[in-house]
């Protein structure tokens, strides 16, 4: 066992000094080479046999899923995350008994609940958030994910993207940024119920663009029912009253007959 | 025969102190004989009685009375018999030598049968639970749930299902749950490999009960999603089903089926169980208020609920006049009882249908308010709070929860009139669904109707019909000369 992990040490070694010079393509091949490495051990899940090396072999692994996890947000990758997250779950449930808590796992877990948040999957975000225990709700990456979910569920956008300067971590910025897009979308579809109008100025404000340029642009891709006028842009327009509304004559025939049906029925 | 005449010479050597003993013991003993029936003729019917009956003495079961019965089904000195004697207490030497001097004299030699056998598991099995030994209950349950592996009769399944209860039971009170999970999933295999239904339906609820109890509710969906259903033998293991369903439901957000599961499960459960019923009512109360409408107050005053429920009721106050400042101090007051109800996650949640019910009442109340008013009066106390009112009444505009218009310029929001609601086709709508359920209601009343089978036998003699006639003959002319006579 022991030139084994040896040889997994070194290579995760070099794996880790390119993660740093954000040197992607050699990190992706490193990592897929130490995971089938990593097919080696026998003490990882899903066997967790007691081989004379578990600790120091379970310790790697964990450290080199988390690392893959880091990785996959630089590169942006979603669904590279999802899988080494999940690979990565049991170390932190099943084998944290016999393992030191690692440094980065209340980071690694609020980014999975940011994600979540992200690509709008709010059951599964309640799931994982009933299975950490009290001290972990207090742990400031997880209560910043857990508070930016009661304030888009409130309706607070304003709140959502001001907790965007509020980052615990530099890697949360990516997933702030796709949520900054979500909210975007969910603003202008309530400023179009709410508002009947809004300035340039006011919309450019609300909707946090930096230049009037891009809020126009942005109307003409997103929203093209929306009217400019003298500056102003109205979201309805004047919408002409129904004339009179149609009796749904048909559907009133139907219920009657049925009425009519039934009673006879009833001796 | 033999049976009665032991019966009746065993009270009289035993000494005075025993003196209630032999009842409960000739209770047993009669149980013991109506298991040894219903195995020889395979009725499940008769072994569902013997453990209701036995669920009755419960109370009554004192380790020497367990050391008698035990001698009297299993023969002394046989293995299963050292097995589960040696579970039992050693409590008064004298006593046991003196019962079992005497019965042993006198009961022939039998062979247990494996009915007996569990159904002795089951009792020693109770009794420890009930005397709190809870390290032995566990010894003893897994010593019975190995032997029950090798056995595959139909008529063990009831007691099976019984002690499958039990083994969880002494399990989750030592606090191991996590160690019995594997035996549960591959006792429900077994289960449904030999189509034991009930046996399956109790092994499932322990297992949703198991991945609960560590909040795993993804694991116990996943399970609950791919086992296989079908009609509930048991009414209490139909309840349990149905609340661990709502719980599933509720953390998933859908909060609709949850509310009619818990709902459900509350109405169904006896009226004994008022824990389990307490539970129910907690969370549907909670479920409700997260679907926005608020539990009446006839729900917190029911017998028996009132102090369990307090908490829940003064949260229903806060949430349904709209304060959150009222409603932060409810939920920290009682945040002890919250966390031990697990209920803590959802209650976050409701802050925001605090603030909905809130602006709610704003909106009726006011035809023109400044959003600086709306936020002071919603009490919102976070750094910027116009901007985070606008943003909020503009997401309840935008789901339908008031009907307004902002006012930017002005800062101010404006409610529309409601119209008069009869104009349109509103009450229609909801006329014709009630009446669509009371017609409904009596079709299927009418199609339930039994009559008494025999009814039609009676078929009227022919002299009987001439009678009749007759009657009916004289009635309609008496009846004709009266019409005269009333002038």
């Amino acid at each position: 066992m022991d030139p084994q992990l040896t040889e997994v040490s070194q290579l995760f070694e070099r794996f880790k000094a390119a993660c740093v010079r954000e040197d992607v393509d050699t990190g992706s091949n490193l990592l897929s080479k130490l995971k089938v490495m990593l097919t080696g051990f026998r003490s990882l899940p899903p066997l967790f046999e007691d081989t004379p090396n578990a600790i120091h072999e379970l310790t790697l692994a964990r450290d080199i899923y988390e690392h893959a996890v880091l990785l996959s947000v630089k590169i942006g990758d979603q669904d590279a995350f999802e899988r080494d997250f999940f690979q990565l779950k049991p170390y932190y449930t099943d084998a944290s008994g016999r393992l030191p808590p690692s440094s980065q796992e209340y980071m690694i877990l609020g980014l999975n609940l940011l994600r979540l948040l992200v690509q709008n999957r709010i059951a599964e975000f309640h799931t994982e958030l009933e299975l950490l225990s009290p001290t972990a709700l207090e742990n400031p990456c997880i209560k910043h994910a857990v508070e930016l979910e009661q304030s888009f569920m409130e309706g607070a956008y304003n709140r959502v993207l001001s907790a965007k300067q509020t980052v615990p971590y530099k890697t949360y910025d990516y997933f702030m940024d796709l949520l900054a897009k979500t909210v975007r979308d969910e603003i202008a579809g309530c400023s179009e119920k709410a508002y009947d109008y809004l300035s340039i100025s006011d919309a450019r404000q609300t909707l946090l663009f930096s230049s009037d340029d891009e809020l126009l642009q942005y109307i003409n891709e997103e929203h093209p029912e929306w009217e400019i006028k003298n500056g102003v842009v109205i979201f309805q327009k004047a919408k002409e009253s129904a004339p009179c509304k149609e009796i749904p004559s048909l559907q009133l025939i139907n219920q009657t007959l049925s009425y009519a049906r039934e009673l006879e029925r009833i001796v | 025969m033999t049976e009665d005449v032991e019966m009746k010479e065993l009270p009289a050597p035993s000494n005075s102190a025993t003196s209630s003993s032999p009842s409960t013991l000739n209770h047993l003993k009669e149980i013991a004989s109506l298991i040894e029936t219903g195995a020889y003729a395979r009725e499940v019917r008769r072994i569902v009685r013997a453990v209701r009956l036995t669920m009755a003495l419960r109370r009554k079961l004192k380790a020497q009375v367990l050391c008698a019965f035990l001698n009297f089904a299993l023969s002394p000195g046989s293995e299963p018999h050292n097995r589960l004697a040696a579970h039992l207490p050693k409590e008064d030497e004298h006593e046991m030598e003196f019962d079992t001097a005497t019965s042993v004299s006198q009961s022939p030699v039998k062979h247990p049968l494996p009915e007996l056998e569990i159904y002795c598991y089951l009792l020693v099995l109770i009794y420890l639970i009930d005397q709190k030994k809870y390290s032995e209950a566990k010894a003893c349950s897994s010593a019975s749930v190995a032997r029950l592996k090798n056995l595959n009769r139909r008529t063990v399944d009831v007691l099976a299902s019984r002690l499958y209860f039990y083994y969880s039971l002494s399990y989750e009170l030592t606090g191991d749950l996590a160690e019995i999970r594997g035996n549960l999933l591959a006792l429900h295999r077994i289960a449904t490999l030999r189509h034991d239904e009930l046996g399956q339906e109790t092994l499932l609820n322990l297992l949703l009960r198991n991945y609960l109890h560590y909040n795993l509710y993804d694991q116990a969906e996943k399970l609950r999603s791919k086992a296989p259903r079908f009609e509930a033998h048991s009414n209490q293991q139909f309840c349990r089903y149905l609340f661990y369903l709502g719980k599933i439901r509720t953390i998933q957000l859908e909060y609709t089926d949850a509310k009619e599961s818990l709902l459900q499960a509350a109405r169904k459960a006896p009226v004994a169980a008022l824990g389990f019923r307490v539970q129910c009512n907690k969370w549907a109360i909670i479920v409700r208020l997260l679907l926005g409408e608020i539990p009446e107050r006839t729900v917190f005053m029911q017998k028996g609920m009132e102090n369990a429920l307090r908490p829940y009721f003064e949260l229903t106050n806060a949430v349904r006049i709209g304060d959150l400042e009222l409603f932060k101090s409810v939920a920290e007051k009682f945040s002890t009882t919250f966390s031990s109800d697990r209920t803590h996650n959802l209650i976050v949640r409701l802050r925001h249908n605090v603030i909905r019910t809130g602006l709610r009442n704003i909106s009726i109340s006011y035809s023109r308010i400044s959003l600086a008013d709306v936020a002071k009066k919603l009490r919102l106390d976070t750094a910027n709070p116009v901007a985070d009112a606008e943003s909020i009444v503009a997401k309840a505009i935008r789901d339908g929860a008031i009907d307004a218009t902002i006012d930017h310029a002005n800062g101010w929001m404006v409610s529309k009139e409601t119209g008069d609601i009869y104009s349109t086709n509103e009450p229609q709508i909801a006329f014709n669904s009630r009446i669509a359920f009371c017609l409904n209601m009596h079709n299927d009343a009418v199609r339930a109707l039994r009559f008494p089978p025999n009814s039609h036998k009676e078929k009227e003699s022919a002299e009987k019909r001439r009678e009749r006639q007759q009657q009916e003959q004289e009635l309609a002319k008496h009846i004709a000369e009266e019409d005269d006579d009333e002038f």
